[in-house]
């Protein structure tokens, strides 16, 4: 049986704007499931969506959307892609629900159809009556919802989001990214996100994509990246904090104390987690949690950005 | 969680091609078009002239009836002008004045003359019908709806909802370009039809029909030949600013002036061949050369649209008014003259192209920024 094709595989790709090289050798790949595109003003991001699309040509490299190259392969590749631009764009004059169905026939649906799929996509989305104003006259948040949905309307495979969460308040928001994953996760669609918002990318991304001039600085998934170069356990409790950590040092655990209620101890002890046990039910107290520390993402994305353009990107394996 | 919600649903149905996109470019164009109520009241005042056109072909339907065409011939013979019916008249004095010449045609039946007649009066009053009021009023009509059409996407960024889905270049420009040939047809193509149709109505036999078959297809001819220099500059004008009061400002501008500088040149060379004679006049007279005034035009701007003055305007290419009209008066065969009709037929397959290749260039610029 063939392997179903990578969904955006990226390789060498090299765009060049006069002489300012905007993507400098971009390779990787979005996979299925929710995929961060992250990185700082002017690193590249919206060219890289826009060569994935296939507006832009290449200095050098090549772009595969589900195998087809948008170069040779526009439409075809148009067809499997919704996009939610990042610059508020809308025919005037039409209203929220003719907008989504203008969208849906631009990409083949029939009259009719479009129509009924156009209003169940907004119901979706939660737009309610607004969907009879016209665009340009609705808030800044509903026009984002209303973005969402044109992009949605034809059911692609691939979703593109250039910051779909600005605008929208916290309900919203939270909303906003429950359709994300829903989207990803049960119904099979692969979502490559750019933003600035790493909360939003920490919540919901499986993969992430940090660009910084052009350039890939990391790659991987959320858990990989976040994950400390020296492994390490933060354990909870309820109480006796001191006096755990103590019985664990005189058990040749080196523990430091990070919280008024938590230890962290390096992972390679974790075989010897019966001894963890019996220490903090000696010390009477009780473990709320023992889990992996991670790092936070902000963290991670400020130092790669930290790094310099020649160190080799930090894939994570 | 509203109560029709059913959630996210995949699409399970057939797509359409992509011409479907550029038909949908269309008529979402055209509705968005006739909201505009200037341009509604515009495509109304289009059809205004038809009424004054249709009393001619009834006029002139009435004198075959009647059998009074011989006796208008009589006096067309003897120079009268007719001016009783107007435009109607001069046509008739031109047409049956020049059927009065038994050397150079053979001798017809009275049918077949009256056939032949007819078939010369409405094609010149369809010519003057679409050179004269449709033409000005086309170009008043798509200046009202092009100069927005695409400056308005250019400004609203709403190219991004065109080129991130699976619409080309070709589809977006066929949309724009349906949407004023619409406009295009429902001033032009649709009244001239009826007028058409409105001759075979009047007249005493439907037997017209196959008399005329041709006309009908004339004035389609006629039109595209109208309409796709003037909408190819349209658009591109539109394509070239997002503010679409320019693109308003350049097409009239391109209209006026080149009317303005057509007239003078025309004017220049009416002055420059008459220039001895009035001299003479002058010198004979006695009167000093800054009395001297060019000499009248004595056909009116209708019966010049219809065809009747038989000199050659080799300045017709200066204006796409006037080059239009050359051509159009060839496609009715009225004008077969080449020297008449090459120049104005260059000018515009070069304005067209060039037209064309802005359109190209700049509906994609958006995409290189």
């Amino acid at each position: 049986m063939t392997p179903a094709p990578v969904p955006v595989r990226l390789d060498g790709v090299v765009k060049r704007y006069g002489h300012r090289t905007v993507l400098d050798h971009v390779s990787g790949e979005v996979l299925p499931g929710i995929t961060g595109l992250v990185g700082p003003n002017g690193a590249g991001k919206s060219t890289l969506v826009r060569a994935i699309l296939g507006l832009v040509r290449l200095a050098a490299g090549r772009v595969l959307v589900e195998g087809h190259d948008p170069a040779r392969e526009p439409h075809v590749v148009r067809r499997l892609v919704g996009v939610v631009p990042e610059d508020e764009c809308a025919v005037p004059g039409l209203a929220a629900v003719e907008t989504v169905r203008y969208a849906a026939r631009l990409c083949g649906l029939p009259a009719t159809e479009a129509l009924r799929r156009a209003h169940e996509v907004l119901d979706w989305c939660d737009a309610g009556q607004e969907r009879y104003r016209p665009v340009e006259t609705l808030s800044v948040g509903m026009r984002q919802k209303v973005a969402f949905a044109a992009a949605i309307v034809h059911d692609p495979r691939l979703v593109i989001l250039d910051e779909p969460t600005n605008g929208l308040d916290p309900i919203e928001r939270r909303a906003m990214l429950g359709r994300l994953t829903t989207l990803a996760h049960d119904h099979g669609k692969t979502i490559l996100l750019s933003t600035h918002v790493l909360p939003d990318v920490q919540a919901i991304c499986d993969r992430v994509i940090v660009l910084a001039a052009g350039q890939v600085r990391l790659e991987g998934t959320l858990a990989d990246l976040t994950r400390p170069v020296v492994p390490q356990l933060r354990l909870e409790l309820d109480a006796a904090v001191d006096e755990v950590a103590a019985r664990l040092t005189a058990l040749g655990i080196p523990v430091t104390r990070t919280g008024s209620l938590s230890l962290q101890l390096p992972a390679q002890h974790a075989a010897g987690l019966d001894r963890v046990w019996r220490a903090t039910r000696e010390a009477g107290a009780v473990v709320r949690a023992l889990e992996p520390v991670q790092e936070r993402f902000e963290d991670v994305f400020l130092q790669a950005l930290a790094a310099q353009p020649q160190e080799a990107p930090r894939a994570a394996s | 969680m509203p109560l029709h919600d059913v959630g996210y649903r995949e699409w399970q149905g057939a797509r359409l091609g992509p011409w479907s996109a550029a038909a949908a470019i269309a008529t979402t164009g055209i509705r968005l078009a006739w909201t505009s109520r200037w341009l509604r009241r515009a495509v109304f005042l289009a059809w205004s002239p038809a009424l004054f056109f249709a009393a001619s072909f009834f006029a002139f339907e009435q004198a075959i009836d009647e059998g009074r065409i011989e006796s208008l011939q009589e006096r067309a013979a003897r120079g009268r002008n007719l001016d009783g019916i107007g435009l109607l008249g001069t046509i008739l004095a031109d047409t049956l004045g020049r059927s009065e010449q038994p050397s150079s045609r053979p001798a017809l039946s009275r049918e077949a003359e009256t056939a032949a007649t007819r078939r010369l009066v409405w094609s010149r009053l369809l010519l003057a019908f679409m050179r004269a009021p449709q033409a000005v009023l086309l170009a008043v009509v798509v200046g009202l709806v092009a100069p927005t059409l695409i400056s308005r996407d250019l400004r609203a960024k709403a190219w991004l909802v065109y080129f991130t889905r699976p619409v080309g270049r070709v589809h977006y420009i066929a949309g724009k370009l349906a949407v004023l040939a619409t406009i295009v047809a429902a001033v032009t193509v649709l009244p001239a039809l009826a007028l058409w149709m409105a001759g075979v109505l009047v007249s005493p036999s439907v037997w017209v029909i196959a008399e005329t078959w041709d006309l009908p297809l004339k004035v389609i001819a006629a039109s595209i030949a109208l309409a796709i220099p003037t909408v190819l500059l349209a658009l591109a004008y539109s394509s070239l600013t997002a503010e679409s009061r320019i693109a308003s400002f350049a097409w009239f501008a391109t209209w006026a002036a080149c009317w303005i500088a057509h007239s003078s040149l025309v004017t220049a060379d009416l002055a420059a061949a008459t220039a001895p004679e009035a001299a003479a006049v002058a010198d004979a007279a006695d009167i000093d050369d800054d009395e001297w005034r060019p000499p009248p035009q004595r056909i009116n701007w209708l019966a010049r649209a219809a065809g009747l003055d038989t000199t050659i305007d080799r300045w017709s290419w200066v204006s796409p008014y006037h080059a239009i009209g050359v051509i159009q008066a060839w496609i009715f065969g009225v004008e077969t003259r080449p020297q008449a009709v090459v120049p104005p037929a260059i000018a515009l397959a070069s304005v067209s192209v060039a037209a064309a290749l802005v359109l190209a260039w700049r509906v994609a610029a958006p995409m290189r920024a």
